[in-house]
């Protein structure tokens, strides 16, 4: 037991060590820093808004539209600044094998923990400015929210564990991220709910593991107002399938690094 | 306590692969210092990094019992684009060390005054050694990795070094990868002298000296 406790107390400073420099590099000690990471999301929520609004008009079967951006971008540009930032993110940080108790998989860990805090920030500011306006609801549900968001971040994190190490062994992976990333758009079910599409569309978009942390989101904001659908089971099956590969590559990666 | 048990690396190179280190046995005591000899690309700085950990080996065992440095060397375990001060409070971090501890320690042995402030990537490699040698003796190992690089630095920083490491730890044990006869004849109970990818070990650091200079 000592030595469980001990290796987690490690882990647990290696994390926080990694956080603050991560940080301390990216955005520096100056300006409004972390605040940064908020800006994008927020930017794309309102502005898309905007765009909608004229063209849908106020409400889409039933919800803001304004409301139903958000709930869809924030969690999108989640996942896909976590892929970009998992492109070589091991090349990078490499130097920092010199200390044995970092791992490679922590760069992963701490460059998605970092997304997620600055997307929960975004979250909570945007909601909170649209509510003020009268655009967003108070969430129907924030157990199912939050079990939405959690389980959506776990899926991101296993997904980033099996790029890094891939985007090590060749640069294909970074060459299509940018066009994989918008032909997943479809499959994000950021922009429309399940219940909107043809059955067919349903059956092959039930495959998702977007999908459905994505539905159960929108159900803990929506709650009844939209007829979410969902099936953790085929999140979690692919989660636990990504992990699995994403650690075996990083172990190989880690055999085979070269450390200047 | 570190053993290595035929220990081979191998890097890919065109086609094939350059074997660095072939099936090497190597016994590390508590307090034992041992010299690495070899003209350049003979595998030091390598073997240095496979005992610290930095590297995997392509096969074999390493297996440490006792608390190893990172390697100090030119290069390595610093981020360029963060400042001393900030490389410092990052190490201490990650070793469960107080920084308010180290920093007074820090700052008495590398006399960096105020290039602390500055980018590590700014500082010379006299410089950056003096920061690797603060903070690894800040933190206190049981056995350090040293690769060359105390040939970098001014007389002044000999002096600290060999009161601070020789003297003061001198109980600890010690890798010292080195060029300088000297060094090793002075520092080292025993040597190993590695030529294309073999080692050999030596109880008597002269006749690894001698063996060395015919290379």
């Amino acid at each position: 037991m000592g030595t469980l406790a001990q290796g987690w107390r490690s882990q647990r400073r290696v994390i926080g060590a990694l956080m603050i420099r991560e940080l301390v590099t990216r955005f520096g000690r100056e300006n409004i820093g972390f605040l940064w990471m908020m800006v994008e999301p927020l930017l794309f929520a309102i502005l898309v808004g905007f765009l909608w609004r004229l063209m849908k008009g106020p409400e889409d079967h039933g919800i803001s539209v304004f409301a139903f951006v958000a709930t869809g971008y924030i969690p999108l540009t989640l996942f896909r600044h976590c892929a970009t930032r998992s492109i070589r993110v091991i090349n990078v940080n490499s130097s920092l094998m010199y200390h044995r108790q970092i791992k490679l998989q922590d760069f992963i860990f701490v460059r998605v923990l970092i997304e997620v805090i600055g997307g929960c920030m975004a979250y909570v500011f945007i909601a909170t400015v649209l509510g003020l306006i009268g655009e967003f609801p108070v969430p129907a549900d924030m157990g199912a929210f939050l079990l939405g968001w959690l389980l959506y971040c776990v899926f991101v994190l296993a997904l980033c564990m099996v790029m890094a190490p891939l985007s090590e062994m060749s640069d294909v992976l970074e060459k299509i991220l940018p066009v994989a990333t918008y032909i997943q758009i479809p499959a994000s079910g950021a922009f429309n709910m399940m219940s909107w599409l043809t059955p067919q569309a349903q059956n092959a978009l039930y495959y998702s593991p977007f999908v459905h942390p994505m539905e159960l989101m929108r159900y803990g904001v929506f709650g009844a107002r939209v007829n979410a659908k969902w099936d953790l089971s085929v999140t979690i099956v692919w989660t636990v399938v990504f992990m699995a590969i994403g650690l075996i590559l990083c172990r190989r990666i880690r055999r085979n690094l070269v450390v200047e | 306590m570190i053993t290595c048990e035929r220990v081979t690396k191998s890097y890919p190179m065109g086609h094939g692969r350059k074997q660095v280190l072939n099936a090497l046995d190597l016994h590390i005591s508590p307090g034992e210092h041992v010299g690495l000899l070899g003209r350049n690309g003979a595998g030091k700085t390598t073997l240095i990094k496979l005992i610290g950990g930095v590297e995997m080996p392509t096969s074999g065992k390493i297996r440490r019992k006792m608390n190893v440095s990172w390697p100090l060397g030119f290069t390595g375990g610093f981020q360029g684009s963060l400042t001393g001060y900030d490389n410092a409070r990052f190490i201490a971090r990650i070793y469960g060390h107080e920084y308010t501890d180290i920093r007074g320690f820090v700052e008495e042995f590398t006399e960096l005054g105020p290039q602390l402030k500055m980018p590590v990537k700014t500082y010379s490699s006299g410089m950056k050694a003096r920061l690797a040698f603060a903070l690894s003796l800040a933190i206190e190992f049981d056995c350090y990795l040293i690769d060359e690089v105390i040939m970098v630095g001014d007389a002044n920083f000999h002096k600290k070094c060999h009161y601070e490491l020789f003297e003061k730890r001198g109980d600890r044990a010690l890798v010292l990868a080195s060029h300088s006869p000297e060094l090793v004849r002075e520092f080292c109970d025993r040597a190993l002298v590695l030529h294309q990818g073999h080692g050999t070990i030596y109880t008597d650091v002269n006749d690894a000296l001698e063996v060395y200079q015919t290379l």
